[in-house]
C-alpha cells in the first residue's frame, strides 16, 4: 500500500516539476526525498524492475532480500534509541508522512505518541536514514526521477568509465555479472537517428549504460538555466528573507563589555593640540608665518659671468658640424648636380654609408625650394653625436705623405749594379733549378730538371760541354778553391765530382790528385753508409765524373750542396727528413758524417759561416746556428717567416738574410738580436733565392713573380751604424711558368754581374 | 718586494666605467642618466684598450670616465630628480585617492631644478658660452617653427620663438651678421659675436612635424639646457650692449604677425630711469642739464651723419631711445667717414667686413609677397637697409608700396608682360630695380653691392655659392678650369667657330707672341709642339717666319731630347720612390697609404667636377651653334 502511494506521489511530483519551481518546492522536495529514500529501499523487493532481476536469480533474491532487511534492521537498531518500538513507529510515521506530504516545513515534524511503557505522551521523530548519502538529495533524486526502465544495471560506481574502453563489457550488475556493452550503430546510424527521432536533441550519452538516454525535464531545465547564467538549482532562492538571530528589536546588547569608566580624553579637548595650534596662530599673528606666501623666486636670468671666473677650466667644446659647401646650395653650379648613376648609387647605399647626407639639387627660384625633409632627423643625429658618441682629441697630421718615404741615396750614385740582360742561355724545355759560377767568374754550370748539366762561358754564353744524367739535377756547385777546378752535381742519391775540360795541366793534375789520390786515406773506424767511389786519375776524363759519392739509399734528391770556404768540406741537404738529411763530407779524408742525430723540424737549408766554424741550419721556421768545433747550439734565429725558402750569409759573417715563401725577406744582424733587424716585403710572390755578392756591397733576391730585386747593402764595421739597405733595381725578363718564376740567382764573384735561372728554362746574365 | 698588483685595481679598469655600472652607481633610471649626461655634457670615452677597461670582455659597451660619474653623483640636479620621483609617487597617490587639496599643495611644492650652476660649470667664461651656442641656436630656431603637439608644449614653442627673436634683434642691432647661405636644407647664417663666429641654420618656413623615428625626449632635454644657456647669454649680450634684457614685447603687434617687430629694444638707462626716477642731472649755470641733453648736443655737433633712423628701432619709437642706442660705442655710426652716403667709393669697397656691415644703408627695399619676410627682414635690417612689406606678410611695415624712397623690390616671380600696366606702375618699374632674392645674399657674401643686371626679375640666376668655402685644393667653380688648354684643344678638334671667349684668348696669345721675334716664336713653337701634327704646323710656321729647315730641325730635336730626358728623369724618380717605399715600416706604410687614398679621392672628386664642367660647356656651345 505504501508503494502504490509512493508511486502516485512520484508521478504527481514529476508533473509538479514541469511547472515552474515554486519557492516552497525545496523543503517540500527534501522531505519527499527523504521519505522516498527510506521507502525506496523497502520497496526494493516489490518494485517492477527489481522484480525482473529477482526473476532472473530467485535463489539469490531471497537471500539478498533477507540481507537487506537484516541490514536495515541492524541499522535501525543502531540508530534508533528505542529498538523495540521500531516497527510500529515506522508504520505510524509513514501514515503521518503521507498526510503531511504537502505541508511546508523545514524539520521533520515530531509526532506525539503515548508511550507504551510510561503511558505518557512522547515526541517521536521520524527515522533518520543513516546511509552514506542520506543527507545528499541530488544524486538519489536523479536516480529516483529516472524512469524504472532506464535504471542502470551497471554497478561499477563513480569511476572513470574509460577504464572499460578496451573491454567488451562496461561494468557489473548487482549480481556481479558483466554488463555487456550495447551495440552502437555507426556514424550514419547516429545521424539518421538524429533526423528520425524528434527527441534526439534532448538525449545525452550515458557512459555507464553506454547508450543515449533522454534527458529529463529537470536536466533540461538545468541546462537552460546554465545557458542563461541563472542559478542551476531551480529551488534555490538567492533572496531569502534574513533571519535575525542576534540583532534587531529586542535583541540589543544592554550590558557593556568592560566595566571601566569612560576616560576623560573622550570629551576634554587636547591641551597639546591646543598648544601646537596656538603656536601657529601666534606665529601668524606676529607675521612669522605668511600663509600662501608667494615663494621667493630667484630671477630667471642674472649676470652669471659677472663674478670672477672660476678656477675650473672649460671642458673641450664639442666639435662643430661641417660647414655647408657649394653642393648644398639651392642654386649650385651645374657641375655639382649628380648624374643619373650617381643619384642611383646614392639612393642604393645605406643611409649610414652615404658620403653626403643630401643630393645636390637646383632650383630656379628661392620660392621653389621645399622644406628639407631630413631637417629634424639631422638635428637629432647631431644631438645623439653630442651625448652618445665617444670623443677623442686627435692631432691632425699636416704632413706631406711623400715625406714619409725614407730618403735614401740615389741608385745612380751606387753604381755598378746589374742593369740589363746581356745574354740568355736556353735549356730546352726544362726548368733550370740550379746554377753555379766558377770561383774565377768565367764559367757557369747550370743544371735542369731533365738531368742536363751545361757548362758555358759567362761573357758570350758559349756552351763548352754538356752532360746528361739520369733524373733531375738537384744542385750544382763549384768548388771554391782557386788552385783546383771542379764542380759537384747532385742527382738522386749521388754526388758526382766533375772536372771541366780544357784545364791547364797544373790545375788538372792538382784536381785529379785531390779527387782521386793515389793513396787513399785510411778508412774511418766506424763504417759510414756513404760510399766514395773514384776512377783512377789517369783514366778520368771530363765526360764522366772522376769521383762519385753514393749517399745512403732512399735518401732522395739532394736539394742543396754547400761548400765550405776552404773547399775541403761540403755539405748536402737531402729531401728526406730526419737524420739522413744533412751530411758533411770531407774531401781530403774521403769521409762523410751526419752532424745531427736528431733535428727538430725538417731541414730546408744549411750554410757554412764564411770565417768561423759555424754552421747555419734552417728548418721551416727557425734558423739555428751551431758551433761545429764545440758541437753546440749557439743561437736560434726567429724570422717569423712561414716558411723559409732561401738563406745567405754576408761575406763578413755578421749578417744573414732569409727569404720566405710568404714574400718576406728578413735581415738579421747576428750581433744584434734573434729577431730580424728589418723585414722587407716587396715581392708579390714567394721568394725563391737570395744571394750576397762576395765582393761588392750588393745582394739580390728572386721571386716567383718573375722579377729579381737588386739591393745595395752596405754594412759598417762600427757597431753603432745600422746597415744601409737601398733598393736599386728591379730586373724583369723571366717568364712565370706554372707559378714558378726565377728559381736561383748567383753573382759572378769578380764583376757586379748576376746570373739567374728561371722556370721558363732560361739562364740569363745581367750586366751593369 | 713591492706590493702585489691586483687585476682591476688600477689603470684602465679603474678609470673607466660602463654605462650600466654608472647607472647602478648613481641609483637612477637610464632615462635620468641620459638626462644628466645631456645636461652636464658628459659623453662616453673610447678607452685605448676596450678589453682592459671591461675586465677582459670585448663586448660592445660604452665607457664613461669613472671620475665623470663620481662627479655626477654629487649633482644637485640628480638630487632633484630623485625628489621628483618621490613627488610623482605622492601626487599619483593623492590623485588616485581623490585628495585634491593635498594634490594641489603637492603640485605647488613640486621640486624644480635649475641649470644655472651647470651653465657656469660648463662655460666658465662668457666666451666659452658664445663659442658653443651654434647648436643651441639651431634647435631654438627649429622649435620656433614647429607646431605645438602633445609632446611639444605651446609654451615651449612660444619661448623658443621669443629667444629666436631676441637673438635676431641683437644681431640686427649690433650688425654682427657676416655671411648667409641659402642651401637646400635651410638658411645658414654666420655672425660674429664677441669675436666668435656663430653659425646657425634656420629651416625654411614650412610646417614640419617631428618624425616618429626621432626621440622627442632627448630633444626636449637638450632644449631645456639650450633655453637656459641662451637666456644667460642673451642677458649678458643685451646688458653689455646697454639694453634691457627681456626686451618688451608688444602683444598686439605680435598677434598681428609682426614677428621680430613686436619686440622693441629698450636702452638700459631709460629703463633704469623709469623704474627709479633718478636721472643724472648736473646743474650748470643754474640750468639743469641731463645726460639726455648732453647727448643731444653731441649729436647736433656731429650732424654729418644723416638722419637715418636706426633700423633696429621701430620708427614710432621715441627719439631719445634712438640716441641712447647710438651713444653706445658704435664705430660705424660715430665715424663720419663711414656715412652711408659714401659706400660706393673704392676705398670703402676695399675695406673688410666692418665697412660692409652697413651695406644696404643707402637702399630701401620692398618685399614682394612671395618672398619670406622673416629671412629678408632679418638680413636687410642687419645690414642697415630699410624694408617694407605688404600687409599680407604681416603687420608693422614702416612704409607702403607707393613710397618714393624704395630703390629695390625683392621679387621672386617670373616676369610677365602685362599690357595694361598703369602709368604709375610703369614709372615705378622704371625707377625701382626688381631683383631676385639671391642678389641680397650674394651682395652680402661678396661684401659689396653687386651689379643688379644678372639678378633682375625673370633672369636665370648665376649659381649661388657657399661663402664658407671648401677645403684647400677642392674644385673652385669661380675660377674657370685649371686645364683651360684642354678645352681649347677640344675646341680646335671640333673646329668650332670661335666665339667671344676664344677670340679673346687668341688675341691674348698673339700679344704674348708679339713680344718675341717671329723666328724665335717659331722655334719656341717647335720646342713646345707635342705631337706630329703640331710639329708639322710649327714647321710651316717656321718656314713662313723665314727660319731655314736645318735650324728648325736641330731645335726640334733638341727640344725632343730635352723632353725625353725630362720624362726619363721623372720616371726614374718615380721608380726610385716606388722602390724606396719598400724600406718604410709597416706603420708608416699604412699611414702613407691612407693619406694617399684620401688624396686620390679628393682629386678624383675634383676631376669629376671638372669633367662635368667641360661636358656642360661643350653642350652649351653646341646649343649656341645649332
Amino acid at each position: 500500500m505504501a508503494a502504490t502511494e509512493l508511486k502516485k506521489s512520484r508521478k504527481r511530483k514529476v508533473v509538479e516539476e514541469d511547472t515552474p519551481a515554486a519557492v516552497s518546492a525545496f523543503p517540500h522536495d527534501v522531505g519527499l526525498d527523504m521519505h522516498s529514500e527510506d521507502e525506496g529501499e523497502d520497496e526494493g523487493h516489490a518494485g517492477s524492475e527489481d522484480d525482473g532481476e529477482v526473476d532472473d536469480f530467485p535463489e539469490i533474491d531471497t537471500r539478498s532480500d533477507s540481507e537487506d532487511e537484516e541490514e536495515d534492521g541492524s541499522e535501525d537498531e543502531e540508530e534508533s534509541a528505542s529498538g523495540s518500538e521500531d516497527v510500529e513507529d515506522e508504520e505510524e510515521e509513514e501514515s503521518e508522512v503521507d498526510t503531511a506530504d504537502d505541508d511546508l516545513r523545514i524539520y521533520p515534524k515530531p509526532k506525539t505518541v503515548i508511550s507504551d511503557i510510561t503511558g505518557q505522551p512522547k515526541r517521536v521523530y521520524p527515522e533518520i536514514e543513516a546511509d552514506y548519502d542520506s543527507d545528499s538529495s541530488t544524486e538519489d533524486l536523479s536516480n529516483m526521477n529516472t524512469p524504472p526502465w532506464s535504471q542502470t544495471p551497471n554497478r561499477v560506481g563513480t569511476i572513470p568509465m574509460h577504464w572499460y574502453d578496451d573491454l567488451p563489457h562496461v561494468g557489473y550488475d548487482i549480481n556481479g555479472k558483466k554488463v555487456l556493452r550495447p551495440a552502437r550503430g555507426d556514424e550514419l546510424d547516429k545521424f539518421l537517428e538524429t533526423i528520425e527521432d524528434p527527441n534526439s536533441w534532448t538525449t545525452a550519452f550515458d557512459k555507464k549504460a553506454q547508450m543515449d538516454k533522454p534527458l529529463t525535464a529537470e536536466e533540461l531545465d538545468i541546462i537552460r538555466r546554465l545557458q542563461e547564467n541563472e542559478i542551476p538549482d531551480a529551488n534555490y532562492d538567492p533572496y531569502e528573507p534574513t533571519i535575525e538571530w542576534f540583532t534587531g528589536k529586542g535583541k540589543e546588547e544592554v550590558m557593556p563589555l568592560s566595566a571601566a569608566p569612560e576616560p576623560k580624553r573622550r570629551w576634554v579637548p587636547s591641551k597639546w593640540e591646543k598648544q601646537k595650534v596656538m603656536k601657529i596662530v601666534r606665529a601668524i599673528r606676529q607675521g612669522r608665518i605668511v600663509p600662501n606666501k608667494p615663494k621667493a623666486t630667484q630671477p630667471q636670468f642674472y649676470p652669471i659671468w659677472s663674478e670672477d671666473t672660476s678656477t675650473l677650466h672649460a671642458p673641450p667644446p664639442a666639435p662643430k658640424p661641417r660647414l655647408p659647401t657649394h653642393a648644398e646650395s639651392y642654386n649650385p653650379p651645374e657641375e655639382y648636380l649628380p648624374t643619373e648613376e650617381e643619384r642611383k648609387k646614392w639612393e642604393e647605399t645605406e643611409k649610414e654609408d652615404r658620403e653626403r647626407d643630401f643630393l645636390p639639387q637646383k632650383y630656379n627660384a628661392l620660392r621653389l625650394v621645399p622644406a628639407y625633409d631630413q631637417f629634424i632627423q639631422e638635428r637629432f643625429g647631431r644631438q645623439l653625436d653630442l651625448y652618445l658618441a665617444p670623443r677623442v682629441q686627435r692631432v691632425k697630421l699636416q704632413i706631406n705623405p711623400d715625406s714619409l718615404i725614407p730618403k735614401l741615396p740615389s741608385p745612380q750614385s751606387l753604381k755598378p749594379f746589374p742593369m740589363y740582360k746581356s745574354l740568355q742561355v736556353p735549356h730546352e724545355g726544362h726548368r733550370v733549378r740550379t746554377i753555379s759560377v766558377s770561383p774565377d767568374g768565367g764559367w757557369v754550370v747550370s743544371g735542369d730538371e731533365g738531368g742536363v748539366v751545361r757548362l758555358w762561358e759567362v761573357m758570350v754564353g758559349k756552351e763548352v760541354k754538356r752532360w746528361k744524367f739520369q733524373g733531375r739535377v738537384g744542385a750544382v756547385e763549384w768548388c771554391p778553391r782557386p788552385d783546383v777546378s771542379f764542380f759537384v752535381v747532385a742527382i738522386e742519391e749521388k754526388l758526382h765530382f766533375i772536372i771541366p775540360p780544357n784545364l791547364p795541366t797544373a790545375v788538372l793534375t792538382a784536381t785529379q790528385s785531390l779527387l782521386s789520390p793515389a793513396t787513399l786515406p785510411p778508412q774511418p773506424a766506424t763504417p759510414s753508409p756513404v760510399k766514395w767511389v773514384s776512377t783512377a786519375a789517369a783514366a778520368s776524363t771530363s765526360d764522366s765524373p772522376i769521383l762519385t759519392v753514393n749517399l745512403p739509399p732512399s735518401s732522395g734528391l739532394p736539394k742543396q750542396v754547400v761548400w765550405h770556404r776552404k773547399g775541403d768540406y761540403l755539405s748536402t741537404v737531402s729531401g728526406e727528413e730526419g737524420q739522413g738529411a744533412v751530411w758533411i763530407h770531407q774531401l781530403s779524408r774521403r769521409h762523410s758524417q751526419a752532424p745531427f742525430r736528431k733535428v727538430k723540424g725538417s731541414v730546408q737549408l744549411v750554410l757554412f759561416h764564411p770565417t768561423k766554424p759555424y754552421f747555419f741550419v734552417a728548418t721551416q721556421r727557425y734558423v739555428r746556428m751551431y758551433n761545429l768545433a764545440e758541437q753546440k747550439l749557439l743561437k736560434t734565429l726567429m724570422p717569423g717567416i712561414r716558411w723559409i725558402s732561401s738563406m745567405d750569409v754576408h761575406p763578413s759573417g755578421d749578417h744573414l738574410i732569409v727569404g720566405g715563401y710568404d714574400r718576406k725577406l728578413c735581415w738579421f744582424d747576428l750581433e744584434l738580436s734573434d729577431k730580424p733587424y728589418k723585414i722587407l716585403r716587396y715581392h708579390s710572390r714567394a721568394l725563391r733565392s737570395v744571394h750576397f755578392h762576395p765582393t761588392y756591397p750588393l745582394f739580390a733576391s728572386s721571386s716567383d713573380d718573375g722579377s729579381i730585386q737588386i739591393f745595395h747593402a752596405r754594412v759598417y764595421n762600427d757597431l753603432m751604424t745600422n746597415p744601409l739597405i737601398v733598393p736599386l733595381k728591379i730586373l724583369r725578363g723571366h717568364d712565370v711558368r706554372d707559378g714558378l718564376g726565377v728559381l736561383q740567382v748567383r753573382w759572378c764573384p769578380r764583376q757586379p754581374w748576376l746570373v739567374s735561372a728561371g722556370a721558363d728554362g732560361d739562364v740569363a746574365v745581367w750586366c751593369s | 718586494m713591492g706590493r702585489l698588483k691586483q687585476k682591476g685595481k688600477a689603470g684602465a679598469a679603474k678609470a673607466y666605467m660602463t654605462r650600466s655600472t654608472a647607472v647602478k652607481k648613481l641609483q637612477c633610471s637610464l632615462a635620468d642618466f641620459r638626462r644628466l649626461c645631456i645636461l652636464k655634457g658628459i659623453f662616453p670615452r673610447e678607452p685605448r684598450s676596450r678589453k682592459r677597461a671591461n675586465k677582459g670582455s670585448s663586448a660592445p659597451t660604452s665607457f664613461y670616465y669613472a671620475k665623470d660619474i663620481a662627479y655626477l653623483a654629487h649633482e644637485p640636479v640628480l638630487k632633484k630628480l630623485r625628489e621628483h620621483k618621490a613627488f610623482a609617487k605622492k601626487l599619483s597617490r593623492a590623485l588616485g585617492r581623490g585628495e585634491w587639496s593635498s594634490a594641489k599643495s603637492l603640485e605647488e611644492n613640486k621640486p624644480v631644478y635649475r641649470l644655472d650652476h651647470i651653465i657656469k660649470e660648463r662655460y666658465p667664461t662668457f666666451v666659452d658660452a658664445v663659442r658653443d651656442i651654434d647648436d643651441a641656436l639651431c634647435m631654438i630656431f627649429l622649435f620656433a617653427s614647429l607646431p605645438s603637439t602633445a609632446k611639444v608644449a605651446p609654451s615651449l614653442v612660444e619661448n623658443c620663438t621669443r629667444l629666436a627673436s631676441e637673438w635676431q634683434l641683437y644681431v640686427m642691432h649690433t650688425h654682427a651678421l657676416r655671411k648667409i647661405f641659402l642651401s637646400i636644407k635651410g638658411v645658414y647664417y654666420q655672425a660674429e659675436v664677441m669675436d666668435q663666429t656663430v653659425t646657425w641654420l634656420v629651416p625654411y618656413q614650412f610646417t614640419q612635424n617631428i618624425p616618429a623615428d626621432v626621440d622627442v625626449r632627448v630633444m626636449l632635454t637638450f632644449l631645456e639646457l639650450y633655453q637656459t644657456l641662451l637666456g644667460f647669454v642673451f642677458f649678458k649680450l643685451y646688458t653689455d650692449a646697454g639694453l634691457v634684457y627681456p626686451p618688451p614685447q608688444d602683444v598686439e603687434k605680435d598677434e598681428a604677425g609682426a614677428g621680430v617687430g613686436a619686440f622693441h629694444l629698450q636702452g638700459a638707462t631709460t629703463s633704469a630711469s623709469s623704474s627709479a626716477p633718478k636721472i643724472k642731472e648736473v646743474e650748470i649755470n643754474g640750468k639743469k642739464v641731463s645726460t639726455k641733453d648732453v647727448r643731444q648736443t653731441i649729436k647736433s655737433i656731429s650732424t654729418s651723419a644723416p638722419a637715418d633712423a636706426d633700423v633696429d628701432m621701430p620708427a614710432d619709437d621715441s627719439a631719445p631711445m634712438d640716441e641712447d642706442e647710438d651713444f653706445v660705442p658704435h664705430p660705424s655710426t660715430s665715424n663720419p667717414d663711414d656715412a652711408p652716403a659714401l659706400p660706393t667709393l673704392k676705398t670703402l669697397a676695399a675695406l673688410p667686413q666692418s665697412g660692409s656691415s652697413r651695406l644696404f644703408a643707402p637702399y630701401t627695399f620692398w618685399l614682394s609677397r612671395e618672398t619670406s619676410r622673416p629671412i629678408f627682414e632679418f638680413i636687410v635690417r642687419s645690414f642697415g637697409g630699410r624694408l617694407g612689406w605688404p600687409a599680407s606678410s604681416g603687420s608693422g611695415s614702416p612704409f607702403d608700396e607707393s613710397d618714393e624712397s624704395i630703390t629695390h623690390v625683392i621679387i621672386d616671380r617670373p616676369l610677365i608682360d602685362r599690357a595694361n600696366m598703369s602709368e604709375e606702375e610703369k614709372e615705378r618699374r622704371r625707377k625701382r630695380k626688381y631683383i631676385q632674392p639671391q642678389w641680397v645674399v650674394d651682395c652680402i657674401n661678396a661684401g659689396k653691392a653687386l651689379l643688379e643686371e644678372p639678378y633682375l626679375q625673370g633672369k636665370t640666376l648665376p649659381p649661388h655659392l657657399s661663402p664658407f668655402g671648401e677645403h684647400a685644393g677642392a674644385y673652385d667653380p669661380t675660377i674657370g678650369l685649371t686645364n683651360e688648354d684642354a678645352v681649347m684643344e677640344d675646341e680646335d678638334e671640333e673646329e668650332v667657330v670661335e666665339d667671344e671667349d676664344g677670340g679673346h684668348q687668341e688675341v691674348d696669345g698673339e700679344s704674348d707672341e708679339e713680344a718675341l721675334r717671329p723666328e724665335e716664336a717659331a722655334l719656341k713653337a717647335a720646342a713646345t709642339a707635342e705631337d706630329e701634327a703640331a710639329l708639322r704646323a710649327a714647321e710651316l710656321e717656321a718656314e713662313a717666319a723665314g727660319v731655314d729647315y736645318g735650324t728648325f730641325a736641330k731645335e726640334a730635336k733638341k727640344a725632343k731630347k730635352a723632353k725625353q730626358n725630362k720624362a726619363q728623369g721623372k720616371a726614374d724618380g718615380d721608380a726610385e720612390q716606388e722602390m724606396n717605399k719598400m724600406m718604410m715600416s709597416n706603420k708608416q706604410r699604412k699611414l702613407y697609404e691612407r693619406m694617399k687614398y684620401s688624396e686620390r679621392k679628393r682629386t678624383a672628386e675634383r676631376q669629376n667636377l671638372e669633367q662635368k664642367k667641360i661636358a656642360i660647356e661643350k653642350e652649351k656651345k653646341r646649343r649656341v651653334k645649332s
